[in-house]
C-alpha cells in the first residue's frame, strides 16, 4: 500500500486551546478539545494498583451504562436510555433520579448529558431533547429532535457551544438522512440544522450521488459529540456511514458528506470545510470517532491540528483551519483501500466491497476502533487509543433485490462468518504528528 | 445488570374476556403466574406483548389491551425499585424475525395471515407500479421509504389516502377498497418495511461456491499448510456433508466456537504463567487484563497473579495457525478452499 510521502519535521508546542479541567468534568469530552486528558497526577502508574472501592452506586434500572458521567460542583450526572441520575460524588448517594416513560426507539445506549449553568440537556431513545433543572431534575422543556416512525433515535451527549445546545441523531435501519441541530438552551427553539447529506441537486456534495432519491436516503448519522475551537468558531462533527451501507449499488459516488470530518460555523451551522475519511463506505464503518484538537508545530510553524483515528483503520491528521490533510496512516492493517488519494482520503478497492461469495475484509464490522474515545497526552506527545488489531470478517452481499435498502445484514445463528478471528484488543499510542 | 427474561406466550384466545381469565387462558399455559416475576412498567409490558406477537403469537387488539392493563396492574414495578428489569430491551429479539429495536412501541405489529391476504390485494392492484417488494419501480414510489406508510397503523393513514382516489392497476377505484382490504394491505406493506431491517430472513448468503476445488486442494496441501494438522480422509472426512457452504466458510476461517476468546469450542486458549520465583502454572484464563491474570488449572484450582515485568505470561492458542492464515489468504484462496472442502462428502 502506498504510504504518503510527506514526513514533516515536527515539534509540539505547549500552547493549548484551553486548559483541561481539574475540579470538574463539565462535558462528555471533559472540555471542547476532545483530548480527555487530565493533568492531575494524584492517581498514577505507581499507585493505580492500590486503588480500592470507595462506594458503589446501584442504578437498578436502565440497562447498560454507556455514558461518561459529568461532574459539576461535586455532583455526578450519569445516564442510561430514559434515565438520568444525580449522585453525590463523595459518597455515591442518589440526589435525584429522573425516569422517562418511553414511546420506543432503540435503547442501545446513552452517552450522557450536556450542562449549561443551572440546566441539563438529555436525548431520549424516543427522539426527545429534554432540558432539566440541575438541582432537582424537574423538567423545563422538551422538543422533538427526530421522528420515531422513521426509526431515528437519540443516544448522543448534547454539546453546549455559544449559547446553543447541539444535538445529533442516531438510527441507520431505514435509510434516513443524518443531521445536526442547534437549539436555544432557554426555550428549546431551533437555531439551525445542518443536513449531513445534500437533499437536492445543486446542493454541496450532490455531485457525489446519482440522484436525489439516493441522497435523501443516504444516511450519515451524527452519533458522536463534536469538538469546538472557540478562536476559529468552528464545530467539528464526524459523520456516519452512507445507506444502504452493504447494498451500495444505487448510490454510486463518494456519498458526501457521509464518513467525513466536517467543520461548521457555530453561529450558522454552515459548512466551512470537510475531509472524507471513508469515501463510498460499504463496510458499516461510521466515521464518528472523536476529532481531537491538538496544537503543534510543523516545520517550525505553529499549527492548529485535528487528529482522528477512524473506524476504518486509518489515522488522519488535518489542519483544522482549512481541513487540509497532513497525515494519512494505517494504524492496523486495513486491506480495503488500494491507495491514498492526493486529498489524503483512502481509495476504496472495489474487490473489497461486499461480494456474493464473500470478501475477506479487515478491520471487521466493529472497526479498528469505535465510539470509545481516545485521549491525547500533550506531555507524552501521544494519542492513546483503544483499538482492535488483526480482526477480519467475510462480508457477504446478501440481497438479491435490485432496489437495495436497509442494513442488508442477516443475524446469523453462527457468528463465525461475520465475526473476528484472533483479534487482540490493544491500547496503543501514536505520535500524533508522524505517520 | 440483572437480567431476568420472562417470556409470555400469548396464544389465540377463545372465550371469556375477563382480564384474569384472558391471562389464565392465554399466558398461563406456558407461564404460570408465579413465574411472571419481573415487574415491568406499562411501556415495558407493551413491548413484551409486542415481542410475543412478533414471534408469532396471535391475539386480537382487544385482547392486547386487556392483557396490557392486567399485566401493568398486577406486575407493576415495586415502589422502591423504580422501573423494573429492562434486561430484554435492546437485546436480540427472539424467533426468526427481524430486529425491531429502533421501532416505536406503538408500531404496526404484522399479522402474517392478514399480510398474506394483503399480498393478494397487492398483486391485483399495486405490484405493477410499486414492485414485488414495495421498493418501487420506474412507474411508482418506493413505499418502504414513504413517511405516510411509516406513520400508518393498520390502515390509519392508508384508508383516508386511498379514499381520496389513487390509480390502481385493475382500474377499480381505490375508494372501493374495504377497510379490511386496506388494513390487510397495510400488514403486507409493513411486513416489507420490517424485511429491510437487520436480522430479516430475506438477507441470506447466496452462491458462495465460485472457487476452483482443484486449486483449493493444492493450496490445502501446499501453501496453506492445512495438511500439517488436518487430513481430508481423517478429521475432515465428510465435512462437506455436515455443513452448508456459509457455515463451512465460517468454520475454516474463524474456527473458534462462540466468538472471541474461544469459549464453547472443544479447544481452548490457555495461559502458561511463570512467576519469578515459583513453578509455572497452565490453565484457562479467568481474568486477563493489564493488571491481573488468573487461570483455572485442570483440577479446577484458580491461580491469581498481579501482572508485572517479572511475571511471564505465554498464550497457548490452539487456533494461532488459523489466525495467521487470515493475513495470508487471498479472496481466491478462500473461495478455492471452500470449493474443495464441500467436495469432502
Amino acid at each position: 500500500m502506498k504510504r504518503i510521502a510527506i514526513v514533516p519535521v515536527l515539534a509540539l508546542a505547549a500552547a493549548l486551546v484551553a486548559q483541561p479541567p481539574t475540579t470538574s468534568w463539565p462535558t462528555y469530552h471533559g472540555d471542547n478539545t476532545g483530548r480527555r486528558f487530565s493533568p492531575l497526577t494524584g492517581i498514577n502508574d505507581k499507585n493505580i494498583s492500590g486503588l480500592a472501592t470507595a462506594w458503589t452506586f446501584r442504578a437498578g434500572a436502565g440497562g447498560s451504562l454507556k455514558s461518561t458521567p459529568l461532574m459539576v460542583d461535586g455532583i455526578l450526572y450519569l445516564t442510561a436510555p430514559d434515565h438520568v441520575w444525580a449522585i453525590d460524588a463523595r459518597n455515591g448517594k442518589e440526589i435525584w433520579h429522573k425516569a422517562f416513560e418511553t414511546k420506543g426507539g432503540w435503547h442501545i445506549g446513552n452517552r450522557g448529558v450536556g450542562i449549561s449553568g443551572n440546566w441539563l440537556f438529555f436525548l431520549t431513545p424516543d427522539c426527545q431533547i429534554i432540558s432539566l433543572n440541575l438541582k432537582d431534575g424537574s423538567e423545563r422543556w422538551r422538543k422533538q429532535n427526530c421522528d420515531l416512525d422513521q426509526f431515528y433515535y437519540g443516544s448522543m451527549a448534547p454539546m453546549i457551544v455559544k449559547n446553543k445546545v447541539i444535538a445529533g441523531v442516531s438510527g441507520d435501519d431505514l435509510d434516513r438522512p443524518g443531521y445536526l441541530t442547534a437549539y436555544d438552551p432557554e426555550t428549546g427553539d431551533q437555531k439551525w440544522r445542518w443536513s449531513v447529506v445534500p437533499l437536492k441537486k445543486g446542493d454541496a456534495g450532490s455531485e457525489t450521488w446519482p440522484n436525489e432519491e439516493a441522497m435523501r436516503h443516504g444516511g450519515g448519522m451524527t452519533w458522536q459529540m463534536p469538538t469546538y475551537d472557540p478562536d476559529l468558531n468552528l464545530i467539528y462533527i464526524t459523520t456516519g456511514n452512507p445507506q444502504p451501507v452493504i447494498a451500495h449499488a444505487n448510490r454510486k459516488g463518494d456519498n458526501l458528506f457521509t464518513g467525513c470530518i466536517v467543520a461548521l460555523n457555530a453561529d450558522t451551522g454552515k459548512m466551512v470545510w470537510y475531509f472524507q475519511a471513508s469515501a463510498h463506505d460499504t463496510h458499516d464503518w461510521d466515521s464518528t470517532q472523536v476529532p481531537v484538537l491538538i496544537d503543534g508545530q510543523i516545520d517550525g510553524r505553529p499549527r492548529k491540528l485535528l487528529a482522528m483515528a477512524a473506524r476504518n483503520g486509518y489515522y488522519f491528521l488535518l489542519d483544522r483551519t482549512n481541513g487540509k490533510n497532513i497525515v494519512t496512516a494505517p494504524y492496523t492493517k486495513p486491506n480495503w483501500a488500494k491507495g491514498i488519494r492526493p486529498s489524503g482520503t483512502p481509495e476504496p478497492d472495489p474487490a473489497k466491497h461486499p461480494q456474493v461469495d464473500g470478501a475477506l475484509v479487515t478491520p471487521n464490522q466493529g472497526g479498528a476502533t469505535n465510539w470509545p474515545p481516545p485521549t491525547f497526552s500533550p506531555a507524552d506527545r501521544a494519542v492513546l487509543r483503544g483499538s482492535v488489531a488483526g480482526v477480519q470478517r467475510v462480508l457477504h452481499f446478501r440481497s438479491g433485490s435490485r432496489q437495495p435498502a436497509g442494513l442488508g445484514r442477516h443475524r446469523s445463528r453462527r457468528r463465525e462468518s461475520e465475526f473476528v478471528g484472533g483479534g487482540d484488543r490493544l491500547q496503543d499510542r501514536q505520535d500524533p504528528l508522524v505517520p | 445488570m440483572r437480567t431476568m427474561w420472562v417470556c409470555l406466550a400469548v396464544a389465540a384466545l377463545a372465550g371469556a374476556q375477563e382480564p384474569a381469565s384472558v391471562f389464565q387462558n392465554v399466558c398461563a399455559k406456558c407461564h404460570p403466574p408465579e413465574a411472571v416475576v419481573t415487574p415491568r412498567s406499562r411501556t415495558e409490558w407493551q413491548e413484551t406483548i409486542n415481542k410475543m406477537v412478533d414471534m408469532g403469537a396471535k391475539v386480537s387488539a382487544e385482547e392486547r389491551t386487556i392483557l396490557l392493563d392486567y399485566l401493568t396492574a398486577t406486575y407493576a414495578p415495586g415502589a422502591a425499585g423504580g422501573p423494573g428489569g429492562r434486561g430484554g430491551r435492546g437485546g436480540r429479539g427472539g424467533g426468526g424475525g427481524p430486529t425491531l429495536n429502533g421501532a416505536p412501541l406503538d408500531r404496526h405489529v404484522v399479522d402474517p395471515d392478514a399480510a398474506n391476504r394483503g399480498r393478494t390485494v397487492w398483486v391485483a392492484q399495486c405490484i405493477e407500479c410499486h414492485g414485488t417488494t414495495a421498493r418501487g419501480t420506474d412507474k411508482g414510489k418506493n413505499l418502504i421509504q414513504s413517511d405516510m406508510v411509516l406513520r400508518d397503523r393498520y390502515g390509519s393513514t392508508l384508508v383516508p389516502f386511498l379514499a381520496k382516489g389513487h390509480p390502481m392497476q385493475s382500474g377499480r377505484p381505490s375508494a372501493s377498497l374495504s377497510k379490511t382490504e386496506v388494513a390487510d394491505l397495510s400488514h403486507f406493506i409493513h411486513e416489507r418495511v420490517y424485511d429491510t431491517l437487520r436480522g430479516s430472513s430475506i438477507f441470506q448468503p447466496q452462491n458462495l461456491l465460485t472457487g476452483n476445488a482443484k486449486a483449493g486442494e493444492a493450496w490445502f496441501n501446499g501453501a496453506g499448510k492445512c495438511s500439517t494438522c488436518h487430513s481430508a480422509t481423517g478429521d475432515l472426512k465428510g465435512i462437506g456433508g455436515r455443513f452448508d457452504p456459509p457455515t463451512l466458510q465460517g468454520r475454516f476461517l474463524f474456527p473458534r466456537g462462540g466468538g472471541r476468546g474461544g469459549r464453547g469450542g472443544g479447544k481452548q486458549l490457555t495461559l502458561t504463567i511463570t512467576p519469578a520465583n515459583g513453578a509455572a502454572v497452565t490453565g484457562v484464563p479467568v481474568v486477563f487484563d493489564d493488571f491481573d491474570v488468573s487461570v483455572r488449572d485442570e483440577k479446577g484450582e484458580v491461580h491469581a497473579f498481579t501482572r508485572s515485568a517479572q511475571l511471564k505470561v505465554v498464550r497457548n492458542d490452539p487456533f494461532a495457525m488459523h489466525d495467521q492464515l487470515l493475513d495470508v489468504y487471498t479472496d481466491k484462496n478462500m473461495h478455492d478452499m471452500l470449493a474443495y472442502l464441500v467436495t469432502l462428502k
